[in-house]
């Protein structure tokens, strides 16, 4: 059996699914932020699937750009969960409702 | 729509060459710079403030009498160069001033009496604090009167005609922390601004039937077309005349002049007896062109028919005289004495231009300026020597107390009822009772008999109880003569007061009004006997009558008899017929109740329920909205993440 | 010269900005040369503009967004002269009465220089773009200005009321010139360029009538036409004094300004269907309000609502669309915004010198302040259309002009005028000067004495001396604002070919691109 582009696909939505419901679900904000990894690694997988099915490079050269971007996200985020602990002692959602009025 | 633009504006404004008639100006700016120069410089020095305020309106006085020979004697019009006012549209208004036959003799009297009065103040407010705001406000008092005489067209009239109004409102309210002063001059203020609203749409209708608003060229143009003002001729005519009755206090908006006593004596006699008043009458005289145009009234008024204006001012002219001169045959304070007998007179002579006699009207006028204001100083004279005191029964016996005053007074009376021969009064009044009887108003004839002799009852009455018999208080013990400054006002006054009888005055504005008539007329001392032998018996039984009642119901008399005999009219009389009372409870509760319910509006339903309403559902709708904001990521991530779906479900 | 008139205001407010915060005195002298270098330049312009002559004099243009067609561009005619005189004049007066304000000094008189500024841009400018912008410039600071110094309980909800009519009043007009400018198809907004071309391709009848309710409510809101006219007068009361003479005195002015330069001549139809309502409305401001002022017990609301009585005035004489009538209204702009500037300046001492405004707690001041109960006597004089002073040739041009096509309302506004005027007027001097001393007032300080009495009365000289001069000689006003007036009417009064060009943008072809 050869892998079409259809498995690659359905392991996406997949990862997709599984990243959701790690954000919905989860309550500790690093928990979140690791159903966020997921997501974008499925949605990286996809285009890489997409790339060599339409045997072009774009899609290729767009992960390289959404994993140094997430690189670079993934530090603030961290930096800024870790600053929200040393502040608040606590890194789980329901504590952190200061925004409603 | 009329886009016209007349050049007027170029053709007028001062030359600067001098004529004659440019006096005018001159006399007009005097009171004004006068009272310019004491608001703001001189107010602290007392002496400068009499300099330049009796030094303007006596420059004035004399300047009139230029005036008065080169132009009303000529029988010459001319008008000094006007400024621009106002020309826009169609409405052309200059700052024009009119010189002719009536309005130098009106520039006389109400320059004279200013001069009189003022001299007369001079020692009467010596010991007010106000003494320069007291003269700072005559000055612009005659400045505005002046104004009204010399106006030449109806917009100016009554530019002049609201200061007027303005400058009696201070003076009337001088003594402002006096509540009943203030009042009296705020009643003042607003009853005049009643008719004043009538005046300024008859103005109105004028310019928009016409196109116009100068005398002379309206009178021209009545004169070719006596039709010229259609259907509302008449209309017209009685809103002019709502500006006359304002100032000149006719029934129903005579109940501000006698309150208005409360203002100083001497403001008493200029505004309230010789000049303010007689403005009305003065304005129905110089637009007395309007009441000869063509009767006529609109369809709604249609059932009036063949009633001109003239005919309704004559019978509110002679109901006003009868109605004041009821009403001061009971009153007690001797200034209110005085003004019922002014509304009495002023109606007098407003029913002397209803029933076509403007010549008779400005006569009786100009004789009554005199008199009139002889009479109020020497009240004022009277009570300045009873400190304060102006009930009559509390005085007596002050003829022998203060000679020069009784005397003087006396002849102010005899000319006010109209003894015959020797007194001004006599002429005038008989001229007003000919030319009633010569237009065919027998009626309003047989009412100007019987208010001449009312008149004659109750100034008796007034001599005989404040001057003979036996003095009746402390203050009229120690009564003295008043000082120089305010007796000779007096003497000059009572001067007028008969020789204006000699002069041929009446001629001399009869000819002003209809132009050759004079011929017929018959000048000389027994005149009025030789060409109109009904009028003047008649007028000399009534005050003969009405002497000898008074004589005996008050000779020796220590109190009044009246009250007793006639208990219920009486009583009437004394409060007025309740005119007060009954505009109190009438017309203050509209205009009040209206505001009440405005203010319940703007309360309620304005600031209420629209303002605070679209305040109060703004913040509810917030307030719901803010429930959605939990505060909680997960909840937002649900929401985003099924609104995203949503959308690529309808996007697929 | 005009650029230079403009420019003096902000450069003042530059140097204010500049100066350290705790030169209080510097910053007062600056304000008070800044302001009084504008009026003798508003003076000079005054002089120098040719009397009698229509169109724009004195214009000073340059390119700014060429291809979107917002220029540069001010000049002045008969409608703006005597707006900008009054403008510097007021401004001046206002920074007259403000020596003793110690809170935050300098931004108090960066603001205040803001606001002249800003109206006096909106005068002058010709660019409707600019006007609008002018508009705003001045508003912002005068709601600062009320919220940082101004009094009473109510400030703060006062203040918000005023803030949201205007800006909602000031969106309207907004929506309005922004359709006016796609719907014209002149790529302009350029009052001269854009006149013209509406000559020559007038908008249709439908989208006349849609646009024309946006500028009148819309500006009119500004102006406070009933019954958008809530905010005014608790408004005012709440503003320091110094704001509320800019404000009512001037920079209200720029929405009745703003009908008679665009709604008026660019809009025909516009006007033959929206003036008889204007008419009634009118009566709303004339006789309502002259009715919520005869009830008020406060001096501050009784003078606001006069205020806008006075507005109604205005209106009326717009919707006579006469030359008359609307050159009477130019006359009242100017006269009315000396009298309100006068009003709240004395109020505002009043106030100061007695702590309230409530006329049940005054009384009997004249014989404590004879000097400033002089200039009351004065004010309130002129506030029931007294003659002698400029609001009288007003009222009387609007009152003639109106009679031919609103008879009824004109006998309604004389009544108004006349009357309700009087009685209200009236009563406010027989409360607060007349009858005697109140005790506690017995020494309440009247505007000083020597050489402080003619410092402290010169700013209500320097309103009602004005005043008193355009209504002695009103022609100085008149023969400049007439000739800008015909065209107006003219074209106010044309109508529309009755053969609708096909090719003429209609309202239906304004889409969002």
């Amino acid at each position: 059996m050869h892998a079409t582009l259809n498995h690659y696909l359905v392991v996406s939505v997949l990862l997709f699914s599984l990243g959701l419901f790690g954000v919905l679900a989860r309550r500790n904000l690093l928990v979140i932020y690791m159903g966020l990894e997921l997501m974008l690694n499925a949605a990286n997988l996809a285009l890489v699937a997409f790339s060599r099915y339409n045997a072009n490079l774009n899609g290729q050269v767009m992960v390289f750009f959404t994993i140094t971007v997430a690189a670079a996200e993934v530090s603030v985020g961290l930096a800024l969960i870790v600053a929200l602990y040393r502040k608040r002692q606590t890194a789980h959602v329901e504590d952190l409702t200061s925004l409603k009025l | 729509m009329e886009l016209v633009v007349t050049n007027a504006v170029a053709s007028v404004g001062p030359a600067y060459s001098s004529r004659p008639e440019d006096i005018g100006w001159f006399i007009l700016a005097l009171p004004l710079f006068a009272s310019l120069a004491i608001a703001l410089f001189l107010h602290r020095n007392r002496t400068l403030t009499l300099f330049f305020s009796v030094g303007g309106v006596v420059a004035a006085f004399l300047l009139s009498w230029v005036l008065f020979f080169t132009f009303g004697v000529t029988g010459l019009k001319a008008v000094p160069s006007p400024f621009p006012w106002f020309h826009a549209g169609g409405l052309n208004v200059n700052l024009g001033l009119a010189v002719d036959g009536l309005s130098t003799v009106m520039l006389l009297v109400v320059t004279g009496v200013s001069a009189l009065v003022q001299f007369y103040s001079t020692a009467y407010m010596r010991d007010d604090r106000g003494f320069a705001r007291f003269f700072a406000s005559l000055s612009f008092f005659t400045f505005s009167m002046l104004g009204i005489v010399l106006s030449d067209n109806l917009v100016m009239m009554f530019v002049f005609w609201e200061l007027v109004g303005f400058s009696s409102y201070l003076l009337i309210g001088f003594w402002f922390e006096r509540e009943a002063a203030a009042d009296a001059a705020k009643k003042a203020f607003l009853t005049n601004r009643l008719g004043d609203f009538g005046f300024l749409l008859g103005i109105i209708l004028v310019w928009s039937l016409t196109g116009n608003v100068q005398f002379d060229e309206l009178a021209a143009k009545l004169k070719a077309d006596p039709n010229a003002l259609g259907v509302w001729s008449s209309v017209v005519g009685l809103l002019i005349f709502c500006g006359a009755m304002g100032k000149s206090a006719q029934f129903p908006l005579h109940v501000w002049l006698p309150d208005a006593m409360e203002g100083p004596t001497p403001v008493s006699a200029l505004i309230h007896a010789a000049t303010m008043v007689a403005a009305g009458v003065y304005l129905l005289c110089r637009a007395f062109f309007l009441f000869q145009a063509t009767t006529a009234w609109p369809a709604a008024l249609a059932f009036l028919g063949s009633i001109s204006a003239l005919d309704i001012i004559a019978v509110i002219g002679g109901g006003t005289a009868l109605l004041a001169a009821l009403i001061a045959i009971q009153q007690n304070d001797i200034k209110r004495i005085l003004a019922y007998s002014t509304l009495s007179q002023l109606g007098y002579m407003v029913m002397a231009v209803g029933v076509g006699g403007p010549d008779a009207a400005m006569y009786h006028l100009t004789t009554h300026a005199g008199f009139k204001a002889l009479l109020f100083l020497g009240a004022g004279s009277v009570i300045h020597a009873c400190h304060h005191e102006q009930d009559i029964w509390k005085m007596g016996g002050l003829g022998r107390k203060l000679p020069v005053t009784f005397r003087t007074f006396v002849i102010g009376t005899a000319a006010l009822a109209g003894f015959p021969l020797f007194t001004s009064g006599f002429y005038s009044k008989d001229a007003i009772l000919v030319a009633s009887v010569r237009h065919g108003h027998p009626i309003l004839f047989g009412l100007g008999v019987l208010i001449a002799s009312m008149t004659t009852f109750y100034m008796v009455r007034l001599v005989i109880v404040a001057f003979l018999g036996r003095s009746r208080s402390s203050s009229a013990e120690h009564a003295h003569e008043s000082p120089i400054q305010m007796t000779w006002p007096l003497v000059v006054l009572a001067i007028p007061s008969i020789g204006l009888a000699w002069l041929p005055l009446g001629q001399y504005l009869t000819e002003h009004f209809f132009g050759s008539r004079v011929a017929v007329e018959e000048g000389g001392l027994f005149g009025p006997f030789n060409h109109a032998p009904l009028a003047a018996t008649f007028g000399t039984g009534a005050i003969i009558f009405g002497a000898w009642a008074a004589i005996a119901t008050y000779w020796n008399a220590e109190s009044d008899p009246l009250p007793r005999s006639l208990a219920f009219w009486s009583r009437v009389l004394r409060n007025r017929f309740y005119f007060d009372e009954i505009y109190e409870a009438l017309f203050i509760p509209i205009q009040d109740g209206l505001a009440a319910v405005c203010g319940w509006v703007d309360r309620w339903v304005m600031s209420g329920l629209l303002v605070r309403g679209v305040h109060g559902t703004t913040e509810l709708a917030g307030r719901a909205l803010r429930m959605v904001q939990t505060g909680n990521l997960q909840t937002y991530t649900f929401l985003f993440v099924g609104g995203v779906a949503l959308i690529i479900l309808i996007a697929l | 010269m005009l650029t230079t008139l403009l420019l003096l205001p902000f450069a003042g407010a530059l140097a204010v900005l500049l100066i350290p915060a705790n030169y209080r005195v510097i910053l007062r002298l600056v304000a008070l040369i800044t302001t009084a270098v504008t009026a003798l330049q508003a003076i000079s312009v005054f002089s120098a503009m040719q009397p009698g002559i229509s169109g724009f004099q004195l214009v000073e243009q340059a390119a700014w967004i060429p291809s979107a067609g917002f220029n540069y561009h001010v000049g002045v005619d008969g409608l703006n002269i005597g707006l900008t005189l009054l403008t510097s004049l007021v401004a001046f007066a206002a920074v007259c009465i403000s020596w003793d304000i110690e809170k935050q000094t300098k931004l108090y008189y960066l603001c205040l220089l803001l606001i002249t500024g800003g109206a006096m841009g909106a005068f002058l400018s010709l660019d409707l773009f600019f006007l609008y912008f002018f508009n705003e410039v001045a508003l912002v600071p005068t709601f600062l200005m009320m919220g940082i110094w101004g009094r009473g309980e109510q400030k703060f909800y006062a203040t918000y009321q005023m803030a949201l009519y205007l800006t909602l009043g000031a969106m309207l007009a907004l929506v309005g010139l922004a359709m006016l400018y796609s719907a014209s198809g002149a790529n302009t907004l350029d009052v001269v360029t854009l006149s013209a071309w509406l000559g020559q391709h007038p908008l249709s009848a439908s989208s006349q009538r849609l646009l024309f309710p946006l500028f009148l409510f819309g500006f009119g809101t500004l102006v406070g036409l009933w019954p958008f006219h809530s905010w005014a007068a608790p408004g005012y009361a709440a503003a320091p004094p110094a704001t509320a003479m800019l404000h009512a005195g001037v920079l209200k002015k720029v929405g009745l300004y703003a009908l008679i330069r665009v709604a008026l001549p660019l809009m025909p139809d516009g006007v033959r269907t929206w003036m008889p309502v204007l008419a009634v409305l009118c009566l709303g401001n004339i006789l309502y309000c002259g009715w919520l002022a005869l009830r008020q017990r406060d001096l501050a609301l009784l003078l606001g609502n006069s205020s806008l009585a006075h507005m109604g005035f205005c209106f009326l004489g717009l919707a006579s669309v006469s030359v008359t009538g609307i050159t009477g209204v130019v006359v009242i702009l100017v006269a009315h915004g000396l009298l309100a500037a006068a009003n709240y300046a004395l109020l505002g001492h009043v106030v100061r010198a007695t702590g309230t405004s409530s006329l049940d707690k005054l009384g009997g001041l004249l014989r404590p302040m004879p000097v400033v109960g002089f200039f009351v006597v004065l004010a309130f004089m002129a506030g029931c259309g007294m003659p002698g002073f400029a609001n009288f040739p007003g009222e009387l041009g609007v009152l003639f002009g109106a009679w031919d096509r609103l008879p009824l309302v004109v006998i309604f506004a004389a009544w108004g005028g006349l009357l309700i005027g009087g009685v209200y007027m009236l009563r406010a001097i027989r409360s607060l000067l007349h009858g005697p001393v109140r005790a506690g007032l017995e020494s309440a300080s009247d505007a000083g004495s020597g050489i402080a009495l003619y410092w402290r009365s010169l700013p209500y000289a320097v309103l009602l001396v004005p005043l008193i001069f355009f209504g002695i000689s009103p022609d100085t006003l008149v023969r400049r604002i007439e000739p800008a007036v015909i065209p107006i009417v003219k074209s106010a009064s044309a109508s529309t070919p009755p053969t609708v060009d096909s090719k003429t943008p209609s309202l239906t072809s304004i889409s969002p691109r």
